[in-house]
């Protein structure tokens, strides 16, 4: 995230989650009151409403503006606002934290780059607690602030800080999350919020602003490969525009590109925003329009991808799913699967893992139904390919939604896919990863299956025949073979070796290469 | 991507290119003020420079002269189609302000709104609300479902995540998109000025006042300023401590007054 002339900007957006009261929005109200955010008629009114009812200054009524909330004194929705802080603005989200509002919660949650997690340290952790760290880690949201709250509560005392933190560590450490800092806090009286007040001297890290200060912008995504998903198309001055946000990525005119699932290849003639007759290439995050230079019929749901890494397209989908509506997701049962911008029925074959969101336990193998909050392993088989990548690979398509009805009923992390097949199959485009690559012939094959399949040009074998190699950098031992079919169905010769954990294959025509090919990660030429 | 404008822009184009594929019969409710010209802008943006829907006025009929002139040449430059609506009955009746205020705003605005939704059957109405304006608006969605009676269930919405917004409703629902829900007052200013959008001449200072949020004569009431360009809007709002809508008489009613007017219709 970064911080422009003006000093202005987006915000981080941070998410506050945690068991119901312990302290979520009095943690709010006080970041806002310690930052200056507060109008000065806002804190007035609320000083009153709290007079009128004869309790002291409720910091938690900043955030719970909702008529409801304030007699209920629980947080129903997610709330969106702002402070400030020297470094950069801020965007928080409260999320609510009783256990029938979590399709709220994860509403919130889904959209921040990072977490404050409020833990009451008299308390200690609680289902809640655990539930919501549990959510974080299928949201993949990774930064995360541990707050132990209402310390003052326990004279400030240091064993029952360290008690919760051993605690919580454990839990966080068994869905996969590493708090970045676990801070003892009093969200009333304001200690290691914005200020050291001086009861804590035990402890010697930041306070909570300063650790929101630490954290990084969502991770820009333009060095995973090109996803583009086409989210409309217009036949406007007799031109046909593929309208879509860049996901991942970036895109130029004369790209080679393949439209997944169909199939189809073309290059990129434009690539077009209104006002911006000047844009050449565009990157993650931006809604752009792109022509082709062959007229394709494609639809939305379509990814555009360039031709050597291509997203799946999948047939089956096998996911870690949270479940959040009224109506439980059942196996054997239909929904109306929404990943990026494709849309297909999907079938449960199997929830072949029901899990205990407080205690990772598998509660039952094979279960019939997931219930509201409940989170399992699916299966999911769908009626038509749709391209996606695993959650791990490439976020944004990696992860999806399943419509109930008119509702969204649940969502999902693709943790393996498989096409009609039964494999994942990827075609490599060898010209292109040798002419364009950025490293320059080399090939990657570490991040792909064992049944790879190459694409050879006419000027991908010219090149060979020049002298040029080119190296193969493996998964394992595995892909030895569709290289070595490669070299033998193009008369090429190949080299192994090993370098470490590494495997390599070196691919040339004509005499073996003199230099050893095993180390360095390819690019020499020798002619 | 470049820096937050281009963020939040990219973000508005998304939702309204996900709109316009979703739902016929789209509108988008044109309040004359700087949020909706505004999102007019980024309409263009996200369509290549078309507005694919009309835009909806609600004339109350205690605007000012300014508002109506500038509306009207703007929706010429825009090529856009304009339909201006009004309660003419309630206005007959000798509906206004002294009623009530709350009252007028119901039956002006909200009721109005409904007519010629009603009339014209549209599905969904774009809205440039935003969630830092006030408390109720802060806990929208982007998507927001409004049954048979325009009313808003607050407290039992369905969830948005991951950009897949609810398209799906159940026949007689009508929903409101909020393209610039996640924008700031100061965010709409500073990409004003970056786009050099044309906003109505209200908004500058003159003679010590301006006007900082627009809305009927009777109940807007002009702040001191002497803010008279667009980057001295920018640089005053960077230092003021009052809320946005702090000159809208009907907010101030009671503390309950925007939620109760929303819960029912009002934008
Ligand atoms: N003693 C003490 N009480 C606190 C502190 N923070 C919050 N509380 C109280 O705990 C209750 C619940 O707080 P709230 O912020 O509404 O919790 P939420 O449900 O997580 O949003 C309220 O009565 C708060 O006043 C703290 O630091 N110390
Ligand atoms: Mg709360």
């Amino acid at each position: 995230m970064e911080t422009n002339e003006t000093g202005t900007s987006i915000g981080l957006r941070i998410v506050i989650v945690g068991h119901v009261d312990h302290g979520k929005s009095t943690l709010i109200g006080r970041l806002f009151y310690d930052t200056g955010s507060i109008p000065e008629v806002r804190y007035r009114e609320i000083e009153a409403t709290c007079k009128a009812q004869g309790r002291d200054f409720e910091f938690a009524y900043l955030m719970d503006a909702l008529e409801e909330e304030r007699d209920q004194n629980i947080t129903i929705d997610t709330a969106s606002t702002f402070f400030k802080t020297a470094k950069r603005p801020y965007v928080i989200i409260d999320a609510p934290g009783h256990k029938q509002f979590l399709k709220n919660m994860i509403t919130g949650a889904a959209g921040a780059d990072a977490a404050i997690l409020l833990v009451d340290g008299a308390e200690g952790v609680r289902e809640q607690t655990r539930r919501h760290a549990y959510v974080l880690s299928l949201l993949g949201i990774r930064q995360v602030i541990v707050a132990v709250n209402k310390l003052d509560s326990v004279g400030y005392d240091r064993a029952t800080f360290h008690a919760v933190e051993n605690d919580i560590r454990a839990f966080l450490h068994a869905v996969g999350i590493v708090p970045s800092f676990v801070i003892p806090i009093s969200a009333r009286e304001g200690e290691n919020m914005a200020a050291r007040l001086g009861h804590t001297p035990w402890y010697a890290g930041p306070t909570v602003l300063e650790a929101l200060d630490t954290f990084d912008d969502a991770g820009v995504d333009d060095e995973l490969p090109l996803r583009l998903p086409v989210q409309d198309v217009y036949m406007w001055d007799g031109r046909r525009i593929y309208a879509g946000r860049i996901e991942s990525g970036s895109v130029r005119p004369g790209d080679p590109v393949i439209f997944q699932p169909s199939g189809k290849r073309t290059r990129i003639a434009t690539v077009e925003k209104w006002g911006r007759p000047d844009l050449v290439t565009a990157g993650s995050g931006e809604c752009v329009g792109v022509t082709t230079v062959d007229e394709l019929f494609v639809e939305r749901g379509e990814v555009i991808a360039l031709a050597d890494r291509l997203p799946v397209g999948a047939r089956e989908i096998r996911a870690s799913v949270f479940w959040l509506a009224e109506n439980p997701l059942a196996a054997g049962k239909t929904y109306t699967l929404k990943l990026a911008t494709a849309e297909v029925q999907a079938t449960v074959v199997a929830i072949e893992e029901r899990l205990d969101a407080s205690t990772l336990e598998v509660v039952e193998r094979n279960a019939a139904s997931l219930h509201p909050a409940e989170v399992g392993t699916v299966l999911l088989s769908l009626k038509s390919d749709v391209a996606a990548d695993r959650f791990e690979d490439n976020a944004r398509l990696g992860r999806f939604v399943l419509e109930d009805g008119y509702h969204i009923g649940g969502g999902g992390i693709v943790r393996s896919l498989s096409d009609e097949a039964g494999i994942q199959g990827r075609r490599i485009d060898l010209e292109r990863a040798f002419f364009d690559g950025d490293e320059g012939n080399l090939v990657d094959l570490s991040r792909e299956g064992s049944d790879v399949e190459f694409d050879v040009s006419a000027l991908f074998l010219d090149a060979l025949s020049r002298g040029n190699r080119v190296l193969f950098r493996l998964r394992d031992a595995s892909q030895v073979a569709p290289v070595a079919r490669l070299a033998w169905s193009h008369s090429l010769g190949f080299e192994f070796a090993r370098s470490g954990d590494r495997a390599n294959i070196v691919l040339y025509a004509g005499k073996p290469p003199v230099t050893n090919p095993g180390g360095n990660g390819g690019g020499e030429i020798s002619i | 991507m470049t820096d937050h404008l281009d963020a939040l822009e990219a973000q508005s184009i998304y939702i309204f290119r996900e709109a316009y594929r979703k739902f016929e019969n789209l509108a988008m409710l044109y309040s004359i003020g700087k949020d909706s010209t505004t999102m007019i802008h980024l309409a263009r943006k996200a369509f290549f420079g078309r507005i694919p829907f009309p835009l909806v006025h609600i004339d109350t009929n205690y605007k000012y002269p300014e508002m109506i002139a500038y509306r009207d040449r703007m929706a010429k430059e825009w090529d856009a189609n304009l339909i201006v609506g009004q309660n003419r009955e309630a206005l007959a009746a000798g509906m206004g302000p002294d009623k009530g205020r709350l009252v007028c705003c119901e039956k002006l605005k909200t009721d109005g709104l409904s007519r010629i939704i009603e009339k014209h059957d549209f599905h969904g109405l774009f809205l440039g609300i935003r969630r830092d304006e006030e408390g109720s608006r802060a806990k929208e969605r982007v998507f927001s479902p409004r049954d048979k009676n325009f009313e808003w269930a607050y407290k039992d919405q369905p969830p948005e995540l991951w950009d897949q917004f609810n398209t799906n409703f159940a026949p007689g629902t009508h929903v409101r998109v909020h393209p610039i829900l996640h924008w700031t007052e100061l965010n709409i200013w500073e990409y004003i000025e970056r786009e050099k959008i044309e906003i109505c001449s209200l908004y500058f200072a003159k003679d010590g006042k301006r006007f900082r949020s627009l809305g009927c004569m009777p109940c807007t009431r002009p702040i001191e300023s002497n803010a008279a360009t667009v980057p001295e809007i920018i640089d005053e709002l960077r230092t003021i401590k009052a809320p946005e809508r702090a000159g809208r008489a009907q907010d101030q009613e009671n503390a309950y007054a925007m939620q109760k007017l929303r819960a029912k219709g009002y934008m």
